[in-house]
């Protein structure tokens, strides 16, 4: 039984050591066809990631983000609904959060902290909530609705701030400032790591609990496995992917609102590098488990954080870092298929 | 009648590389391969086109490389669907991110330019003045001197449509969208027939590039295809797969770019809003068609 589990835990960590040495040569390789020491960037990467506590509170910073939108894509993806729309939910829910922020100045600390926050989750999960609706009631494809909403989120929000709340003389977008009795502690400064991380590492064991110890968790993963069986068993099948749609843009929204109150400390059009796609990338290398999650989104703050020193002492573009991202993605598109080649082969046989 | 002619005008040139790319949609959803990376594919193309045609200070040059990268990018993706098997979706999207990562490392590594590049050593590719019907009064002004390209993707919707049905080909290809194994049992090379519709798609999505980056400007931006690979995937469910109806929608998505850039012209609206219209109405459409099929379903 022990040895069982052992095993499983052992071929998984495997898959994605695999996964990740071969993103890593990939990258070398890219960086050595253009004529660049691949050794001495990664080195430099790493370094600049991990050499000393600012480095690693800055490499736990930008994995912030990534924990958040890793978890909302693994949630949904678990249940078999393919959504990228999480990216959507962060610009949403980081505006929601700011317009909070810099609008109910008197309150003190912590209730507008939380109801920042509430506004995030609200709004971030409502986003993909939508396009969760029109899937399970519908069966419109979430993959090209969510897609569309993020170009709708990108650009509502940018008008949002360059036209009703625009600051004026400022050459970029972004609303006024959150009062400051709601900008999240800096942990280690100078960094700007923040106490969100905190509340990002909880919503991955939380999450855990969920998929595991929750009857949703166990609804959405037999949706997620089989959704014929699902239905005749008697399971809400609809109700249960918008439910997990909510959460999903929720996850966003937090990862929204953690940039606004923990970094930024208001709005700023188009803040995001992409925070939701990498989030993809993350619960597919995690295979949509929470605690892999979690750990992903480290390793990916670690070459998120690392990338720009790397850029700038190693002429190495930080765009690698999406090369190495694709790699990682083409991986887990095979692993995907083989696990389901030999689930096939345990049914014929 | 000015501004619907160029209205229309505007909906014909944004609709061709929605064109190119849905024809290259249909082509591999009739072999029951749904392609998501249509955008991918297009961004590749878009970059190669300006990248190569001003190294040799030549859009048809340009042309050429776009439709060649593109079917690179095609054949790594079907590689890995076709002989891999790998998951569709999963592929897609990590061709598209492969599409962003390359194309944005290669900006920087050769042209040490981040966001954008526009050489402008080489004319875009030429417009065509149409003889006789340039004459006629408000048809002349709509169909004759676009851009080269524009034409080229009603050929390609023409080209489709002979294609599926038509050929020989055509037919294989029909024939293994709607059961794999049967066409296989009657002797058909599955293999050879979903890589030659991916391929064939690829090269489309190649001209579809080159139309957004050598067609009106010489200019290539970080991720400028703005979705459109996935705004020519709708129109293929819209259109069914079919050539003719898929053609219809991304016409349709041309005519809201279209107004789209002339509401931003001509009223004080603001354009982030503006821009929002084509997405939007992508979304809408995708609930149209979804329940029709619905209340279709229930007819039947």
């Amino acid at each position: 039984m022990n040895s069982g589990i052992l095993s499983k835990y052992g071929t998984q960590f495997l898959q994605v050591a695999l996964t990740l040495t071969v993103a890593l040569v990939m990258g070398a390789l890219v960086m050595e066809l253009s004529g660049k020491d691949s050794v001495e960037a990664y080195r430099v990467l790493l370094v600049s990631a991990l050499g000393s506590r600012t480095a690693i509170a800055n490499t736990l910073l930008a994995a912030t983000p990534l924990i958040f939108s890793g978890l909302g894509a693994a949630i949904a993806f678990r249940a078999g609904v393919f959504n990228v729309g999480v990216e959507g939910s962060i610009y949403m829910g980081a505006f929601a959060s700011a317009w909070v922020g810099f609008t109910f100045l008197g309150l003190p600390g912590l209730p507008l902290i939380l109801l920042s926050v509430l506004a995030a989750v609200i709004v971030g999960g409502l986003w993909c909530y939508f396009p969760g609706v029109l899937k399970a009631r519908l069966n419109v494809d979430e993959i090209v609705t969510t897609i569309m909403l993020n170009y709708v989120a990108i650009l509502f929000t940018s008008y949002l701030v360059n036209y009703p709340f625009r600051l004026p003389g400022l050459s970029n977008a972004m609303s006024a400032e959150v009062a400051p009795q709601a900008w999240l502690a800096r942990l280690v400064p100078p960094s700007q790591f923040n106490a969100s991380f905190l509340v990002a590492v909880i919503c991955a064991f939380f999450m855990a609990f969920l998929f595991n110890r929750m009857r949703l968790g166990f609804e959405l993963r037999t949706v997620g496995d089989n959704p014929i069986f699902a239905r005749w068993s008697g399971m809400p099948v609809a109700r249960v992917i918008e439910k997990v749609m909510f959460i999903s843009g929720l996850l966003g929204g937090l990862a929204g609102a953690s940039q606004v109150l923990g970094v930024n400390y208001r709005f700023i059009a188009n803040f995001s590098p992409g925070y939701g796609f990498t989030g993809i990338t993350i619960a597919l290398l995690a295979r949509n488990s929470p605690i892999g999650t979690l750990i992903g989104a480290l390793l990916f703050g670690i070459l998120r954080s690392g990338s720009s020193t790397m850029e700038i002492f190693t002429d190495v573009p930080r765009d690698l870092i999406t090369v190495l991202e694709a790699t990682v993605i083409f991986f887990a598109a095979l692993e995907f298929s083989l696990t389901w080649l030999r689930r096939k082969q345990h049914a014929t046989t | 009648m000015q501004p619907l002619s160029n209205l229309l005008f505007g909906m014909l040139r944004m609709s061709t590389p929605l064109l190119l790319a849905g024809m290259a949609g249909v082509l591999s959803q009739q072999v029951n391969l749904l392609n998501i990376a249509l955008e991918g594919l297009m961004l590749a193309g878009a970059f190669f086109a300006v990248v190569i045609g001003a190294y040799f200070g030549s859009a048809w040059v340009g042309l050429l490389a776009a439709m060649l990268f593109a079917l690179l990018f095609a054949l790594i993706f079907g590689f890995f669907i076709i002989d891999l098997k790998a998951n569709l979706i999963v592929a897609g999207l990590a061709l598209n991110i492969l599409a962003i990562g390359i194309t944005s490392y290669l900006l920087v590594i050769w042209f040490n330019a981040r966001g954008v590049y526009s050489p402008g050593n080489f004319e875009k590719l030429p417009t065509l003045t149409l003889p006789l019907i340039e004459k006629i009064p408000f048809l002349g002004d709509v169909l004759s001197g676009q851009g080269v390209l524009v034409y080229v993707s009603w050929l390609a919707v023409l080209f489709t449509s002979l294609l599926l049905y038509r050929t020989p080909l055509g037919v294989h290809m029909r024939a293994v969208g709607e059961h794999k194994e049967s066409a296989e049992t009657a002797g058909i090379a599955v293999k050879r027939v979903q890589y030659t519709a991916i391929l064939i798609g690829g090269i489309m999505c190649g001209i579809a590039g080159a139309q957004l980056a050598i067609g009106d400007l010489t200019l290539f931006s970080d991720n400028m295809t703005n979705g459109r690979g996935f705004i020519a995937l709708a129109a293929v469910f819209f259109g069914g797969a079919r050539p003719g109806l898929t053609a219809l929608g991304c016409l349709l998505f041309g005519l809201f770019e279209a107004l789209q850039i002339r509401l931003q012209i001509s009223t004080g609206l603001p354009p982030q809003l503006v821009q929002m219209l084509p997405y939007i109405m992508v979304v809408l459409l995708l609930i149209f068609i979804s329940v029709r099929d619905k209340y279709r379903g229930k007819a039947a």
